[in-house]
């Protein structure tokens, strides 16, 4: 296994398991969304601002091992 | 009864546009790299991979993550962003001097546009954080929210990329125009910029020692340790466990705040720099038409981008300001 094998092999797993947590993430904030407005759909448009505001706050950590993995495959050795 | 149309078209004409894009794209995919390396692995496909013509091969791109420096101008490095970024500042500027130069009571042309994105800004500020708050914080919030989307979408017209390139500082091809927020050092000082804000207004609002009192919390610890010494053990104890515990918490506040440094840097440059290697590698491996798609996720990606970057700098300043007794604990 050649150092450039694990460089791939990192950048694959870095991005691959830190996607995980923000994608289960995502779909509870989804869930608890789409509830709320089934209870109440005049509230539509708050909630709507609200979700899409705490979807990019759990985005933020996808990017980080998004921006890591392009780090390990392009900058590093 | 008129037909009925779908799009403005009937529906055979959007049958015939669907098939002929889908065919485009078969076209883009199989003439492209996926299908010079399948027609490695099936020769039976080279007839068709090899029927694109010559000018439309284009060579594998490879994403840089730090600017170009073009040119040094006493010592003090151009790179392609800084002029992009300057470029959106013009561009701003002079649209907005443009607007208001004789402003109507009912405006037309771009002072009514103009109007309606400083409306939607204010309502916005205001909606987070009420009347008056919301007008002071107004200022920051869309400054960076103008920037920011101005940014985005300028990073997408065609001339912002490799089309245009100049020799840079150390004899390599350069983009001459590339999307000021793909530089790490645009989103940072934009984070330096809010985090002083939402500080500045925080300590102003509150005092210097009630602020920092938020974050070094040993008041209980300190009534906890007088209580021992007074002889009340009972209290002292349970004053002490909790003291300690307030504390570690207004540490971890403290750190929470520094940490919006990096996550204000990296969710901004994350995003637009990985916006702009997907458009790059899916044009490059299913052009002509997957690109499209790609493109308009970005358009939306930017302009959410920009949304998040003001709301949570004014969420931020609107939390900062509020006095140590309102909280909702």
């Amino acid at each position: 296994m050649t150092a450039e094998t694990f460089q791939l092999l990192a950048a694959g797993l870095c991005m691959g398991l830190g996607a995980i947590g923000p994608g289960i993430g995502i779909g509870i904030l989804a869930a608890g969304a789409l509830q709320a407005i089934g209870r109440n759909p005049d509230a539509r448009g708050p909630i709507f601002t609200n979700m899409i505001i705490t979807v990019a706050l759990a985005e933020a950590v996808a990017i980080y091992a998004l921006v890591i993995a392009i780090i390990i495959l392009f900058v590093a050795g | 009864m008129a037909k009925k149309r779908i799009l403005g078209c009937s529906f055979p004409v959007l049958i015939g546009i669907t098939v002929v894009l889908l065919l485009l794209m078969l076209f883009g995919i199989i003439t492209g790299p996926i299908g010079q390396n399948l027609a490695e692995q099936f020769p039976a496909l080279a007839p068709i991979a090899n029927l694109g013509p010559d000018w439309l091969h284009v060579e594998k791109p490879e994403p840089v993550l730090s600017p170009g420096v073009i040119t040094r101008i006493g010592g003090f490095p151009i790179t392609n962003t800084m002029i992009t970024a300057w470029i959106t500042i013009i561009i701003l500027v002079v649209v907005s001097f443009l607007a208001f130069r004789k402003p109507k009571i009912v405006p037309s042309g771009l002072q009514k546009v103009m109007e309606f994105i400083y409306g939607a800004l204010l309502d916005f500020c205001n909606s987070v954080a009420g009347e008056t708050n919301g007008r002071r914080f107004f200022p920051f919030v869309a400054t960076i929210f103008l920037f920011v989307i101005t940014n985005a979408w300028l990073g997408l017209l065609p001339f912002y990329g490799d089309a245009l390139w100049i020799i840079g500082e150390d004899g390599h091809h350069l983009p001459l125009l590339r999307a000021a927020n793909t530089d790490i050092n645009v989103p940072l000082a934009l984070a330096i910029f809010a985090w002083v804000s939402i500080e500045t207004f925080g300590l102003r609002a509150n005092g210097f020692l009630p602020y920092m009192k938020k974050f070094l919390n040993f008041k209980r610890l300190g009534a906890g340790l007088v209580n021992l010494f007074k002889g009340k053990i009972k209290t002292a104890f349970g004053d002490i466990i909790f003291g300690v515990i307030d504390a570690f918490v207004g540490i971890l506040e403290g750190v929470s705040e520094i940490i919006r440094l990096v996550s204000f840097t990296f969710r901004l440059f994350g995003n637009m720099t990985a916006g702009e290697v997907l458009i790059l590698v899916v044009a490059f491996l299913a052009p002509l038409i997957l690109g499209s798609v790609i493109y308009g996720m970005e358009l939306f990606f930017g302009f959410l981008q920009a949304l998040i970057f003001g709301g949570l700098t004014l969420v931020w300043m609107n939390m900062a300001i509020e006095k140590h007794g309102d909280e909702q604990h």
